[in-house]
């Protein structure tokens, strides 16, 4: 017969000082965990969740974002009338050449923000369905108008509908604002093509966005793209090009890892205090125990039970505490193109469960020599007194 | 003082709490050390005599515009100016995009004035400067992919359409890159640019090296001066406020390690707190014993704290100290790309994680030694624990 758990929970209750401090001090390992995850969790689905597998970028071979690329115009006419594009109504090709700048702006809590700026049209929006305006109207070409995503006026100063910025030396005015979603597009000011690449005085595009009529049109889009020797271009999905990006999570996996596994062990210790104290003090109720008739192993296992109880309870307060940071917005570098990136802290099943199983893993390793102690105490014992 | 035997005594009854305890404190100090240290190094870029006298020019919207060659003579002519050369970033991959390190095309004519903090034999220096296809690069670089004196190389470059064959000229140990960076000649750079696109003549940065530490603010103006209403205004900042504004693009991560820091110290005390509340409570008797010799309840007091402060005072010895050994012998420029190029547990940082371990020995122990000084003797000498 097993000990029950009952029995776990009660002992854990008499010493309810020391059970709270151990559960804390594991919760707020895994609470910090938990937080870890979500940035890399919120980062990764920035680029990994935008796009559509119909939609294709075009862009310089070798260019690993679309800021250090750049292609001549007679390029974008020889892809975009490419047969397997989406015609409008107008029999037109559904596709958008684009050019994408980097410009500094102020941000709110100090400092500079590298903020891309997208030259594109009208088309851009049917092409991105995720892209809504929510204040203001859309940008009119050839007359310097912007329009600025959501996530960006949180951050950056002077963005709000109807001030007035100057970028590149000329005026430029804000008309809308727009919401992307958790895009990448969310970190981007828009404007037409042409404002930026006259005003920057470079005719030329940095990619071009074209949707596919299905599957295999993109995939024979894809191969006549990348081998046409003229024009030196790759063709991705859109998903495919931003999930490159998501080596901007880099640094934050590191530091992860160093603060999962260094945190970890510290917790380990913390718990093996705690359990080997249980023991301890306990020597004559495992006696007992024994001379009830459990096993060896029932008390083992009693003991580890009890260490995965503390760190479970250790586990779901840090996921708590962890989830509290839920959609809290944060912003670093797009580690491809070296503008800013706002994206948003995702606690998700798989970052909780993530989280529980670290705690267990930490109470088994803690549990684990003081539940073989507890093991070696001997029947003899419940005669001293 | 006197009772120093008395304290390290009772610390050594229970020797495996004790280890526990200092060893889950040890582990976050010395998590603590890592991540001040990553901060310290954000905050403080590298700066020696020779760096202290080098300004960046670069383009006063951002650094992804480019500026006219034609800018070098021109800064050439500012007073106080004693040496300047343009620099491109070159984005050198090798072989494979993960090898990917610092490599800039920079004018070699003045290049050593510029940088006389590199460390290279003359003969070196003339061989680099006579190759138009040579390349000098660092020391631990070198090592990294194990190149020698005169090996050829291909490198592509990941921001420019070209690819390049170089020869290895001169490999030089210093600078405050710590040997990390790849350098060729801005004008077979320039040559292949053209190549590509018909016209080029640009470059990114401008570095200068100014006659004396004194003239470092006004020469600043005085380029920004020259250039104010040209079509290409410039920004000049010293090397450091560079490197600090590089830095300042990862956005917030120092706000996260901050935080993260502050969590750990919290964690830590309840480590350290639940090991103290469990000694005292053993030792209730004793402590009624001791008063009933004689102890005051302020000598109790110091001796409980004594005891805390001693517990986590061991425990930061046994993180920090280790934390510097360990990363004085790390490689961290090549880790990362050159991007942080020293990793040092500074003075600074110890004498903070001596503060956090007062802290937290005065924070553990507060309560438990507070209410264990203020019972009644009686009370203590009757209980059992």
């Amino acid at each position: 017969m097993r000990i029950p758990v009952k029995y776990n929970f009660r002992s854990l209750m008499v010493r309810r000082v020391s059970t709270f401090m151990t559960v804390m001090g594991i919760g707020l390992t895994v609470g910090i965990v938990v937080v870890l995850l979500a940035m890399i969790r919120g980062l990764d689905l920035t680029f990994t969740e935008t796009g559509d597998d119909l939609n294709l970028v075009i862009v310089r071979k070798g260019a690993e974002s679309e800021v250090t690329s750049y292609f001549a115009p007679n390029a974008y006419d020889l892809v975009r009338y490419l047969p397997g594009v989406v015609r409008d109504t107008g029999n037109e090709p559904l596709a958008v050449g684009e050019i994408v700048v980097v410009i500094n702006l102020p941000r709110k809590d100090g400092g500079e923000s590298n903020i891309a700026v997208r030259g594109t049209s009208e088309k851009s929006f049917l092409l991105r369905p995720e892209v809504q305006i929510v204040a203001g109207r859309k940008f009119r070409p050839g007359v310097r108008e912007l329009i600025v995503s959501r996530s960006l006026l949180e951050r950056v100063e002077g963005l709000d509908v109807g001030s007035e910025i100057e970028l590149h030396g000329v005026p430029w005015t804000v008309v809308g604002l727009f919401d992307a979603g958790s895009s990448a597009y969310a970190s981007e000011i828009w404007t037409g093509y042409t404002d930026v690449a006259q005003t920057w005085q470079r005719p030329v595009y940095s990619s071009l966005l074209l949707r596919a009529e299905s599957a295999e049109a993109a995939e024979s889009i894809k191969r006549r793209v990348s081998e046409d020797q003229r024009i030196q271009l790759d063709a991705f999905t859109q998903k495919e090009f931003f999930s490159n990006q998501t080596v901007s999570s880099v640094g934050l996996k590191v530091l992860a890892t160093l603060v999962a596994v260094i945190m970890g062990v510290g917790s380990c210790f913390a718990v093996m205090n705690m359990m080997y104290g249980q023991v301890m003090s306990r020597r004559q109720e495992i006696a007992t125990l024994r001379a009830l008739g459990f096993r060896r192993r029932h008390i083992v296992s009693s003991f580890l039970v009890e260490a995965l109880i503390l760190s479970f309870f250790g586990g779901l307060t840090g996921c708590l505490l962890g989830s509290l940071f839920h959609g809290y917005s944060a912003g670093t570098s797009n580690l491809m193109s070296f503008s800013e990136i706002v994206f948003n802290f995702r606690v998700t099943p798989e970052v909780l469960s993530a989280g529980l199983a670290y705690a267990l893993v930490v109470g088994l390793f803690g549990g684990f020599l003081p539940a073989r102690q507890a093991a070696t105490v001997r029947l003899v014992e419940i005669l001293r007194q | 003082m006197k009772f120093i035997r008395l304290i390290v005594k009772n610390l050594l009854r229970n020797k495996r709490r004790t280890f526990l305890t200092v060893s889950s404190i040890a582990v976050s100090v010395f998590l603590i050390a890592t991540l001040e240290t990553v901060l310290t190094e954000l905050r403080n870029p590298p700066e020696t005599p020779d760096s202290a006298l080098r300004l960046v020019v670069r383009h006063g919207i951002s650094m992804f515009e480019i500026l006219p060659y034609a800018h070098r003579a021109k800064i050439a002519r500012v007073e106080g100016v004693e040496a300047v050369i343009a620099s491109m970033w070159f984005g050198a991959v090798y072989k494979d995009p993960s090898n990917f390190f610092a490599s800039f095309a920079v004018d070699t004519d003045q290049f050593f004035q510029v940088y006389p903090d590199l460390q290279i034999t003359e003969e070196e220096k003339e061989a680099f400067i006579r190759d138009r296809t040579g390349a000098l690069v660092g020391r631990s670089l070198a090592k990294r992919f194990g190149w020698e004196l005169g090996d050829r190389i291909f490198l592509e470059s990941n921001t420019w359409p070209i690819t390049v064959e170089l020869t290895i000229q001169g490999i030089y140990d210093g600078g405050t890159d710590l040997g990390n960076t790849l350098y060729l000649h801005w004008d077979y750079f320039n040559e292949l640019l053209k190549k590509e696109y018909g016209a080029w003549d640009t470059t990114v940065f401008f570095w200068v090296r100014v006659k004396s530490p004194d003239l470092v603010g006004s020469v600043s103006e005085r380029i920004d001066e020259t250039f104010r209403n040209s079509s290409f205004p410039t920004k000049t900042e010293t090397e450091k406020g560079f490197l600090l504004s590089i830095t300042n693009m990862l956005g917030d991560v120092q706000l996260l390690i901050t935080s993260i820091v502050s969590v750990v110290i919290f964690a830590v005390i309840l480590v350290a707190a639940n090991t103290m509340a469990m000694s005292i409570r053993e030792r209730t008797r004793e402590i009624g014993v001791l008063k009933a010799l004689g102890f005051r309840r302020r000598q109790v007091l110091r001796l409980l704290l004594g005891e805390s402060l001693l517990l986590s005072l061991s425990g930061v010895v046994l993180g920090a100290l280790p934390a510097r050994w360990l990363y004085s012998g790390l490689n961290i420029a090549q880790i990362t790309s050159g991007f942080i190029s020293k990793f040092e547990v500074t003075n600074g940082t110890l004498l903070l994680c001596l503060a956090i371990g007062i802290v937290v020995g005065i924070a553990a122990a507060a309560v438990p030694a507070w209410q264990a000084a203020r019972r009644p003797t009686v009370e203590a000498l009757r209980s059992v624990v």
